[in-house]
């Protein structure tokens, strides 16, 4: 099942680049290379990572302030600063970074990508900075069980999805059945619950979680394998052959100096801090800073989503047959797909026009979604006044405009303020979903503070919590009104 | 200025779908004029008192109203001819979400413009006239059937309206509630308020009614002095209606 969802993701996401990049070929016909020119004009360099991934990239709390931290992020500093440029960090899930840059998202991503055969399709790399090669971790108390990766035939392995790793396993180990997820720390959390025998995983990361969890033992992964599915490499929007030369002098110096290993090193000193303290009330920025993003989000598209609402009803009332047939296809469009595909439409896809902040574009893509549903839940709080309040305000000589504002509204919002509670307690919990696109909501801080604590449950318990506190909150302050508005007959 | 024709209807008629209603239906309203109008349940009274104000639109035929067609008027004019007329349903048609002094004020504000403390001058003083001036604060649904009725026609009548057309307004109150309701009415028709009243309330039509219209079959198939129509009753239909209501007294 989990599988198959991950595939349609997978497709959806496909989709969504190839709509971008389509638009992109039509908006730019025969452009020239002008990404160099463009960042030094610019002097920012704009980098895509998804800090989950320690030694690579990582968040960490330093003075009270969220740092993404990691080899990747010094390399990529490195390449800023032979720029003489700022360097510009965005965060997102992994699977969303090619998109990221082939839609303009930003110049480079970086991420301990491998640059293989079929994604050099569709990005340009960089030479390779770093070479880590591939393992596995498994539970220590299997070391005898899986001694060396040929053991590991017909086991149950877990990989991250959209990585090589995840390939390599699914080709390589004869009989395992490979399951994909997103988050490196769901996984380790799988391997620690025995639900997968061992997890495919890179080196460096591998070293990472055996040094601060003696649970875990990694073994090599015996694959034999070409520099270009092991090697790291940043990877930029296709034609970009100017920036991709300057990167390179820069990589040529790490790799001249072996800046990676001082680079690891000081990433290892931040894991080591990291673990020092990993009670949840350590955290408790992280977890304001998701909830007051949550909060955020809810409460402004929330506004949108019944401003959008009321309009989008008051259309289907219209006597104009066109705004009628625009106000139904726009519902029916938006119920019949998915939020999270829409999200990534408005990010990536009318990104491309307009550039747009994620946090915007969450916004804009939850608002957008809560107003259709908002509008049948109006359609049917209209509907259900009396035709007699119509006539009387009619016979009074009212006109439309005061019928609705002064008496069909007023008490339809009063029929239907229950179906509207749920809809926005269902907000808040499905706007968990802009996640995917780097929003710091609260989904995403758990995500962070799992990465950064190697604890698998105990953030999500307390994300449970938090969420339960809004809605729970939020339910509260509706009866409130519902029994004020009962009072007002 | 006494004869001035206020409603004038000619060849009207009404049609849902292929179900002809209104046949063919004439008659005048003066100034001054308390019409009432009978028939068995389902004639088309209602649709006929509806369609004196445009709230349904006839088939054909005309609908003058102080010498303008309706029929031929656009939304906005529609809209500003139909505040001079006041409309009272069966079911009252309040609205629930105001209080009662809001109720009657909303309309003389937003359509006439009239400021916040005169149109709280008329309404009050219009509430008073029911006797409802100590509501003036509370809620629909905290009044009973009656008093929700005068309120009704409180708030009709704070537009001034030329004429007032009553769709059996007695019809849904319990029976002790009916005489307050009708004191109104009565009260209004003295002081010269021209009105279209569909009731079966013989008493009321007798005391206060100019004429009687007996409707049936989509036509208007009686006209007369009330005493007349109820005491002699020249068609048959309308023998046998009167019969029937006379008998259920
Ligand atoms: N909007 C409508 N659509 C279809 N038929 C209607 C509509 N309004 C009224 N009718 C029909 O017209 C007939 C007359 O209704 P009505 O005018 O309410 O009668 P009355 O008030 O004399 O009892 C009834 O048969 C009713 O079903
Ligand atoms: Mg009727």
């Amino acid at each position: 099942m989990k599988k198959n969802l991950k595939a349609i993701i997978q497709i959806i996401i496909m989709t969504v680049a190839m709509f971008a990049l389509t638009a992109v070929s039509a908006t730019h016909v025969s452009a020239a290379d002008t990404s160099l020119q463009r960042v030094k004009q610019r002097g920012e360099l704009i980098m895509v990572t998804s800090p989950d991934y320690p030694p690579y990239e990582f968040q960490v709390n330093k003075n009270g302030k969220d740092h993404i931290v990691g080899m990747d992020i010094d390399v990529a500093k490195k390449v800023a600063k032979d720029l003489h440029v700022k360097l510009v960090i965005k965060s997102m899930n992994f699977d969303s970074l090619l998109v990221a840059i082939q839609t303009g998202k930003a110049d480079m991503a970086i991420g301990g990508i491998n640059p293989t055969a079929a994604r050099r399709q569709s990005v340009d790399f960089s030479k390779i900075y770093y070479t880590g090669g591939q393992s596995f971790l498994i539970n220590s108390s299997d070391v005898n069980k899986y001694k060396s990766a040929k053991n590991l035939k017909g086991a149950k392995i877990g990989a991250q999805t959209g990585t090589l790793q995840y390939g390599l396993a699914k080709k390589k180990i004869p009989d395992a059945t490979v399951k994909g997820m997103d988050k490196s720390t769901d996984l380790v959390l799988a391997l620690k619950t025995h639900k997968i025998d061992a997890l495919g995983i890179e080196k460096p990361s591998a070293e990472a979680y055996v040094k601060n969890d003696p649970s875990l033992k990694m073994i090599s992964s015996g694959y034999s394998l070409n520099k270009n599915e092991t090697g790291a490499a940043i990877a930029f929007k296709k034609g970009s052959n100017s920036l991709v030369n300057a990167v390179n002098k820069s990589i040529d110096q790490i790799q001249k100096k072996n800046l990676t290993d001082q680079y690891l090193a000081s990433a290892g000193k931040y894991m080591k801090v990291n673990t020092v303290n990993t009670s949840m009330f350590h955290y408790w920025k992280y977890f304001a800073k998701g909830v007051e993003y949550t909060i955020l989000i809810s409460i402004v598209s929330t506004f949108f989503g019944v401003l959008i609402g009321v309009i989008l009803a008051l259309m289907r009332f219209s006597k104009q047959k066109w705004l009628r047939g625009l106000a139904i296809s726009y519902t029916e469009f938006i119920r019949g797909t998915p939020l999270m595909v829409q999200v990534l439409f408005v990010y990536f896809g009318i990104g491309v026009v307009v550039n747009i902040p994620a946090l915007i574009s969450g916004m804009i893509a939850v608002s957008l979604n809560s107003g259709a549903y908002v509008a049948e839940i109006i359609r049917g709080g209209i509907n259900s006044v009396a035709k007699g309040q119509t006539e009387a305000a009619a016979s009074l000589g009212l006109s439309k405009g005061d019928l609705m504002r002064f008496v069909i509204l007023p008490q339809a919002f009063k029929n239907i303020w229950p179906a509207l509670g749920n809809e926005f307690i269902s907000l808040i919990k499905e706007s968990s979903i802009v996640s995917i696109i780097g929003v710091t909501d609260l989904i995403y801080q758990l995500n962070i503070v799992r990465a950064d604590t190697y604890r698998g449950v105990m953030p999500i318990f307390v994300a449970m919590l938090l969420y339960f506190i809004m809605t729970f909150a939020l339910t509260r302050v509706l009866n409130h009104f519902e029994g004020k508005m009962k009072h007002a007959g | 200025m006494q004869d001035k024709k206020v409603l004038e209807v000619n060849h009207l008629s009404k049609k849902f779908g292929n179900n002809e209603i209104l046949k063919d239906i004439n008659g005048t309203v003066k100034s001054g004029e308390v019409i009432c109008v009978i028939g068995p349940s389902g004639a088309g009274k209602s649709t006929f008192l509806r369609c004196l104000n445009l709230l349904e639109k006839p088939t054909s035929g005309e609908v003058k109203f102080d010498g303008t067609d309706l029929t031929h008027v656009d939304e906005k004019q529609l809209i500003n001819l139909r505040e001079r007329m006041g409309m009272v349903f069966q079911s009252f048609n309040l609205f629930p979400n105001m209080t009662v002094i809001d109720n009657l004020k909303l309309a003389p504000i937003r359509v006439k413009h009239m400021k916040d403390d005169e149109a709280q001058k008329v309404a009050m003083h219009l509430l008073d006239r029911v006797g409802l001036a100590e509501k003036a604060n509370a809620y629909p649904s905290s009044l009973s059937g009656g008093q929700q009725q005068r309120v009704a026609i409180a708030r009709a009548l704070a537009m001034n309206p030329e004429v007032m057309l009553f769709d059996e307004p007695t019809s849904a109150l319990d029976p002790e509630m009916v005489g307050e309701v009708l004191e109104v009415m009565n009260e209004l028709a003295k002081e010269g308020m021209t009105m279209v009243v569909v009731t079966h309330e013989m008493g009321f039509a007798k005391e206060v009614a100019d004429e009687v219209w007996f409707m049936a079959d989509g036509y208007i198939l009686e006209r007369n002095k009330p005493v007349e129509l109820f005491d002699h009753p020249q068609n048959e239909r309308a023998k046998d209606f009167i019969g029937k209501i006379i008998q259920n007294v």
